[in-house]
């Protein structure tokens, strides 16, 4: 074989081997994107795999301990609702009946275990979402004068 | 009025520029030298009208002429001045037109400066310049068009994003972001032209562009550090990457303009690697357009994710113009580039240079394939899908643990071919700072073993680069008796490039370092506490002193003061807070940090009481933060003194020159590498 | 030039290219709403801006959704402070202008605004041909999973989402969605004006709500 030859020899092996990897790394590392009704449909495929779950907060499903951290809701796509738990205090703009995306794993116990919980924002400005006043938030507290 | 004038001087640009691009093509090919001096002069007339609109901008926003839709959008009467001026490259249109000015200055310079040089490699690389312009004038004369009258005339504007008016340092990210991402445009120019003046088989381009490059590769690493900085600062989870598309498409062009650095010093001292560097720097040019169209186009889910318009459309046709012309040119030429040297010795810096492309272009390669990947799975397989960190992560972390061995390696052994005395002298004993470093992550309690091995990598590189400045300034000390300041002044001095990119290696490894530290032994935590309770995390403690709000112009703010508490002493305070904007019901969440040298404590209010009882705070601790703003410095430091070539004055020639034998110093014909 | 080379690297660009044309049609943000198809949710709010002649409604009466019933409905949210609103105005008023007396009802649904600016910005913008009433806690805007302002919201003649349009809408989208409705409501339900649809979107004996 010539050296040319040989080089391209090595290099294709390189090249194949670095996409291998590549695509065995995508495989294992790949986060679904499912809704509520995609999610209880993959039965008990959809168990202990990291997935994000879109959908609305369903209304008067929201439950926070401050103490203990804990935030409790239900997400639905009106056709399925999953319960989640997380840990740490709901971003502000959390509302119930606002659409979300929660990361992390659906248990057997048949509770999803978010990790992560995002409501969307953009880099651009943006109309208010439905939410707070934020108003009548800060209102009390500059009535007690502080600084 | 002002919108009007604005928009025909951008409507003339347009015209200006494509007939610049013409008759210099045209001009070229027919030989007529006095149609290719139009055209330069049609480089300079674009910059002087797209200033007139970018400054008729300024001033409509300063003045709030809410006529003009872009102030429309971004502009109010409550925003402070300076974050009125700075909102020009808050959202799309004006960071287009923006985007054109800087080309536009760019260009101009170039053009200026290398008018006078013989050959049609500056002409081609002008109409380059004006084809990428055109493409910049049509979008600012069409979709993106910030002049657009509105009536009836808004008393006032919603203002800037909040997210964006919150930190000085979105003063600083954007400039510096567009100011790196644009001047790629002048090297690709340079390629272009030097495939289409067939001078592409000489190194000249490559010498011409240097220094643009550098300027270019210099303002997008202090970019992405800012970046990173800003994210952290601002965004409330304590982290500073999260390979975010946004994040990755300003990290995949200085993968691949960082190879070409490497790649085109063997190609100037060993006449190799000719078309591959001509990919690299066509590869940058196109990451930069892909990068943007990524961003811009809402094609991809992020949480920096400008708005979708008909915008993307023509950045798809551009893209796509750009790809096709591009791989055909240097597939067309690849004929033309016959390699004149030859690997000597698999012990040779070359040999380390092609290692660090080839870790280089893989790793561009991971983030691209990452980054698309949910596009592709969407389209093939039909599913919905992100590719998390950990993907990333496990991909990239052999590839960086790699990069930072070779960036002690590459420097250590000469060009050719290395002796075994020599490798045994060059290579050896940086080990023993390698163990070192190694035996501190340990005995700190790393478990992770790229975690431990990229600190050893980390001691292994510095000194490395470390001792090549101490071998030379040693050599001048003994030759001439230069006093040590002297020696490593006259030293730097003398070989810039050089010294220059072992400082910014320096700087890369401090950031390294800052990484691994704020990785592997960060600890957070969260709690709702009263006033006067407090929190502990990994020995730092700190209490709740109060809740409060204040009024101010733009905003209103809720905060809590937190007292960092040790041995029954207040030794800092902070205050995280949430500011609320009038027209946005989320509030924007401002983070405190408190930085030592040894790393930072990082304050974020969660959630707090109305009536002020108690709130949720966040604490997180990480080691070594600050490290990587500092690392960042110094690789823009390494970039500032590599810019410029060497000098033409001669101080004391004679000692760069004949060193100690062991040494690897360029021959003076041999330039500056 | 090797044009053969070329050629073939240019065809290399085919399969990049096509996968970022595929993606224009996809919106990677896109959250499943759960709206079209389903009941709209009902509302009662107090009516601010009494639009023109036909279609006008008395300030401080109280408009409920299940009322209109048996007509198309076109709901606009929109704020004062918003500029894509001020783009679709014009087509919206006119639009509605051009339906006035057809079993179609326009309501535009103030959201994160006061009234005084709101109403500064109808005389500004030349008046609105048709009432708009409050939302003052933006509980209509939550219950409706509204993603941002202008959105507007078709209902049928069943009360049901049939459309929901995120961002300014346009002549034709107006026209296709109004026309379709229209043509689905029961035969008895297309004549009447809108004069009779806005008395039948009065709740009774309420006023001033709020």
């Amino acid at each position: 074989m010539s050296k040319r030859n040989w080089a391209i020899l090595v290099a294709v092996i390189l090249v194949a081997t670095f996409g291998w990897l590549l695509y065995g790394g995508l495989n294992k590392n790949v986060v679904f994107f499912l809704t509520p009704k995609e999610l209880v449909a993959k039965g008990a495929n959809g168990y202990d795999v990291p997935v994000r779950l879109g959908g609305m907060v369903v209304p008067g499903s929201v439950q926070w301990n401050e103490k203990t951290l804990d935030l409790r809701f239900r997400v639905t796509d009106d056709s399925d609702t999953v319960a989640v738990h997380s840990t740490g205090a709901p971003p502000q703009m959390f509302q119930p009946g606002m659409g979300v995306v929660v990361e992390g794993k659906y248990e057997r116990a048949g509770v999803f275990q978010a990790t992560n919980l995002m409501v969307k924002h953009s880099n651009e400005y943006h109309p208010p979402r439905p939410g707070e006043k934020p108003e009548e938030m800060y209102k009390t507290l500059m009535k007690g004068g502080a600084s | 009025m002002t919108g009007l004038l604005a928009h025909d001087a951008l409507m003339v640009s347009v015209v200006v520029v494509l007939v610049g691009a013409v008759l210099g093509s045209l001009g070229i090919r027919g030989g007529r030298a006095d149609w290719v001096q139009i055209a330069f002069g049609t480089v300079y007339a674009n910059f002087v009208l797209v200033s007139l609109a970018t400054g008729a901008m300024i001033y409509a926003l300063v003045t709030h002429d809410f006529s003009i839709s872009y102030v429309a959008q971004v502009g109010s009467r409550e925003t402070p001045l300076f974050y009125t001026v700075i909102s020009l490259w808050g959202a799309l249109e004006g960071s287009i037109l923006f985007w054109a000015w800087v080309l536009g200055a760019y260009s101009t310079a170039v053009v200026w400066l290398n008018r006078k040089r013989a050959g049609n490699l500056v002409p081609w690389a002008s109409v380059t310049l004006l084809v990428v312009a055109l493409f910049f004038a049509i979008l600012l004369v069409g979709p993106a068009n910030p002049f657009k009258p509105v009536f009836p005339v808004p008393a006032d504007g919603p203002g800037p994003n909040p997210l964006l008016q919150n930190h000085i340092l979105m003063a600083v990210h954007p400039p510096l972001l567009y100011l790196g991402y644009v001047g790629m445009t002048v090297p690709f120019a340079f390629a272009v032209g030097a495939m289409f003046s067939g001078e592409v088989a000489s190194d000249d381009w490559i010498r011409i562009t240097r220094p643009y490059l550098m300027v270019a590769w210099g303002f997008l690493s202090a970019a992405i550090i800012a970046g990173m900085w800003w994210s952290y600062e601002v965004l409330g989870w304590g982290g500073y990457w999260a390979w975010d598309p946004v994040e990755n498409a300003s990290f995949m062009p200085w993968l691949v303009a960082t190879a070409f650095l490497h790649s085109a010093m063997v190609q100037e001292r060993r006449g190799m690697l000719k078309l591959w560097n001509l990919n690299l720097m066509v590869g940058t040019f196109v990451l930069t357009i892909l990068g943007t169209f990524l961003t811009r186009s809402g094609i991809l889910s992020s949480v920096h994710a400008f708005t979708e318009g008909p915008i993307g459309y023509y950045f798809l046709v551009f893209i796509a113009i750009v790809l096709v012309a591009a791989l055909v040119m240097v597939a067309g030429v690849s004929d033309k580039l016959h390699t004149t040297g030859h690997f000597d010795s698999p012990t040779s810096r070359e040999t380390a240079f092609l290692l660090n492309n080839l870790f280089l272009t893989a790793f561009m390669f991971t983030v691209l394939v990452g980054t698309l990947y949910p596009l592709l799975a969407e389209a093939l397989r039909g599913v919905k899908v992100s590719v998390g960190e950990p993907f990333f992560n496990k991909m990239t972390l052999p590839l960086i643990v790699s990069l930072l061995f070779l960036m002690g390696v590459g420097p250590a052994l000469p060009w050719g071919s290395a002796t075994k005395a020599e490798m045994k002298a060059k290579l050896l004993p940086p080990f023993s700072a390698a163990a070192v470093m190694a035996a501190i992550a340990l005995a700190v309690g790393a478990r992770n073993p790229y975690a431990v091995l990229a600190y050893a990598f980390v001691g292994y590189a510095a000194f490395a680069n470390l001792r090549e400045y101490w071998i030379g300034m040693k050599a001048r000390h003994a030759a001439h008796g230069e006093s040590w300041p002297v020696a490593l002044a006259r030293l730097v001095g003398g070989n810039r490039r050089r010294y220059g990119g072992y400082v910014a290696h320096l700087g890369v490894l401090l950031v390294a370092l800052g990484i691994a530290a704020s990785e592997s032994f960060r600890a957070e935590r969260e709690a709702t506490l009263a006033p006067g309770q407090t929190i502990t995390v990994a020995g730092h403690t700190a209490r709740l002193k109060e809740v409060w709000g204040r009024e101010e112009p733009q905003r209103a703010v809720i905060g809590a003061t937190m007292e960092v508490v040790q041995n029954g002493k207040v030794v800092a305070t902070a205050d995280p807070r949430m500011n609320f904007y009038p027209t946005q019901s989320a509030p924007v969440p401002t983070p405190q940090v408190i930085s030592s040298i040894g790393g930072d404590l990082y304050f974020n209010l969660m959630a707090f009481d109305q009536n002020g009882s108690h709130a949720t705070v966040k604490l997180i601790v990480q080691p070594l933060v600050p490290w990587i703003w500092f690392g960042g410095g110094v690789v823009v430091l390494g970039a500032i003194i590599g810019i410029f070539p060497k000098r033409r004055r001669r101080t004391a020639p004679a000692a760069v020159r004949h060193p100690v034998p062991a040494v690897a110093v360029p021959l003076p014909s041999e330039g500056e590498a | 030039m090797n044009w053969k080379r070329a050629g073939i690297a240019a065809l290399a660009a085919v399969p990049i290219i096509a996968l970022f044309a595929w993606g224009f049609t996809k919106d990677p943000n896109a959250i499943p709403s759960p709206l079209p198809g389903r009941a709209a949710p009902d509302f009662s709010l107090p009516v601010f801006s009494p639009g023109q002649p036909p279609m006008t409604l008395p300030v401080g009466d109280t408009v409920r959704l299940a009322s209109l019933r048996g007509q198309v409905v076109v709901l606009n949210f929109w704020a004062s402070w918003c500029l894509s609103c001020r783009d679709e105005h014009r087509t919206l008023s006119q639009f509605a202008k051009r339906y006035a007396g057809k079993p179609v009802h326009f309501l535009g649904v103030l959201y994160n605004d006061r009234t005084a600016p709101a109403l500064q910005w109808i005389e500004e913008m030349g008046g609105q041909e048709y009432p708009s009433v409050n939302d003052p806690d933006a509980h209509t805007a939550i219950n409706y999973g509204l993603y941002g302002v202008p959105e507007t919201y078709f209902i049928d003649g069943n009360g049901r989402v049939a459309y929901k349009q995120t961002g300014p809408v346009t002549d034709a989208i107006l026209t296709r969605e109004v026309d379709s409705l229209m043509a689905a409501l029961p035969p008895s339900a297309r004549t009447g004006g809108s004069a009779d649809s806005a008395a039948a979107g009065l709740a009774p004996g309420t006023k001033g709500l709020q």
